[in-house]
């Protein structure tokens, strides 16, 4: 009925009131298989509707019964119109404005990157005649990529489109090289991590640590700086070598003796929104209808009209759930903590590190279990870093100072 | 007339098929107390706020209740939308 309604609404109908004779009309435009709504009875007498198809078809015959009928609908406004010709134009005007300007582009929005290449970017932009507000179609926007592509190195992806008014430009900046150390260039070697260090293996290089001795982060274990024993010159090497230091790692854990968990009851309940331009207006259904539920969102796309618009239905569906508590035996639970220690440790540690002594104490209290645990491992501790001779400048800086 | 039609509604019942398609019988259909569907109906004799009468093929339809009104007419069907409290068939 609604569509009808809206139908007849554009293509324009005709309200007609009636003071008397009312069931002989009803069956005369009924045997004239003329279509009657909304026929409605007040004091005054009925009203009701018919199409204005039908009205100019049987034109003579409705005027015969009634002399009051009132058109209705789009066709009669636009009919209206055509009397109103400066409005009319003014409209026009204004559309083609509207659609003229809002083709344009009038902003540049820079995305993934810092403001400084934002700036670049809108120099390059600048300096290639790429002013706004600009028309810009398909093609200038690859244009706009390749621009700044080629232009910028600094970036590795660059994607230029058009959304409304704004120009958008988004962009990955190339991340920075990792510099390998090559190793015929100078170096030494450095404690990664606090240990003790076990076994020193300096293939080449100047070892300034022992076994037994403590070490720091940073601390240097085998220095690439070595005297030239016949010109008694300092000489810069690449160093090799591996030192194996003991190291020490605790960890506290815990877990909970009684855990909660949600289990499915079966039951659901659903709410449908009009999506209208991200805009959800609330159709059918409640909002949060259990105290406790898994929500889930499905889009159902209208047939037609969802391809014409931005108009989709949001359906929600609420399942409910129930929060049940469970016990964790002892042993679940230290073996649970076990198997999550060894995770971090892993992620700490080098892959050929060996352990040698481990000392884990469980305990408990009325809410949870406790595990502390120290291990001791034998791990590389050493880090290649490159060294570089000082320059004359630097050195005299030094000499001021 | 009557007892034609009632026989060729016994027919489309043996042979199973739409009752409309063979007798010339009206086809009442409600929804509820609010609204009333008459199908093959001859006009309408009785409009009033409270009461609405139908013509069909032998039989006249009073429906009696209160703020009638009717949705839409024509050849074929009408619907009238109110609060029905009362459906009256009656012999012309």
């Amino acid at each position: 009925m609604l569509i009808f309604k809206l139908i007849s609404l554009i293509r324009g109908y005709v309200v007609i009131r009636l003071e008397s004779n009312l069931e002989k009309t009803l069956n005369i435009l009924r045997r004239k298989n003329i279509a009657v709504w909304d026929l409605e009875k007040n004091e005054k007498g009925i009203k009701f509707k018919i199409s204005y198809e039908d009205y100019i078809k049987h034109a003579d015959l409705i005027n015969e019964i009634n002399h009051n009928a009132r058109e209705k609908g789009l066709i009669f406004k636009l009919n209206r119109m055509k009397f109103r010709k400066g409005f009319s134009l003014g409209i026009l005007i204004s559309i083609i404005c509207l659609f003229l300007l809002t083709s344009l582009i009038w902003q540049v929005e820079v995305v993934g990157t810092n403001q400084v290449n934002t700036k670049k970017i809108i120099e390059l932009l600048r300096e290639n005649n790429i002013t706004m507000p600009a028309s810009l179609s398909k093609k200038d926007l690859l244009d706009i990529e390749t621009l700044i592509y080629t232009n910028l190195d600094i970036f590795k992806f660059v994607e230029v489109y058009a959304e409304g008014s704004k120009l958008i430009i988004f962009v990955r900046e190339k991340e920075p090289e990792i510099t390998e150390i090559k190793s015929n260039e100078p170096s030494s070697i450095v404690s990664a991590k606090n240990a003790i260090v076990h076994k020193v293996i300096a293939k080449s290089g100047q070892p300034v640590v022992k076994e037994g001795s403590v070490v720091y982060e940073g601390q240097t274990l085998i220095m690439g700086i070595m005297q030239n024993k016949n010109t008694e010159e300092f000489i810069m090497v690449p160093s090799h070598g591996v030192v194996y230091g003991k190291t020490y790692y605790n960890f506290e854990m815990k877990e909970e003796k009684v855990r909660k968990i949600s289990v499915a009851t079966n039951r659901s309940k659903s709410v449908y929104y009009l999506k209208i331009n991200g805009n959800s207006i609330k159709i059918i259904g409640d909002k949060d209808p259990y105290e406790n539920y898994n929500y889930k969102e499905s889009i159902i796309n209208v047939p037609i009209v969802s391809k014409l618009s931005d108009i989709t239905i949001l359906k929600g569906t609420y399942y409910e759930e129930e929060i049940k508590e469970i016990e964790i035996d002892e042993k679940t639970a230290q073996n649970k903590m076990k198997v999550s220690m060894f995770d971090e440790l892993i992620k700490k540690c080098s892959s050929d590190s060996r352990i040698v002594k481990s000392t884990i104490n469980y305990s408990e209290d009325d809410e949870y279990y406790y595990m502390m645990a120290q291990i001791e491992l034998i791990e590389d501790i050493g880090e290649k870093v490159r060294i570089f001779p000082i320059t004359e400048d630097q050195s005299e800086d030094a000499k001021e100072d | 007339m009557s007892r034609f039609n009632n026989f060729r509604s016994r027919l489309a019942d043996e042979l199973e098929i739409p009752n409309n398609a063979l007798s010339n019988n009206f086809d009442l259909r409600m929804h509820g107390n609010k609204k009333v569907i008459i199908e093959n109906h001859l006009g309408i004799t009785l409009y009033e706020h409270n009461i609405v009468t139908i013509k069909t093929n032998g039989l006249n339809i009073t429906i009696k209740g209160s703020k009638f009104k009717i949705e839409e007419i024509n050849d074929y069907k009408v619907i009238v939308n109110g609060n029905i409290k009362e459906i009256i068939f009656h012999k012309e």
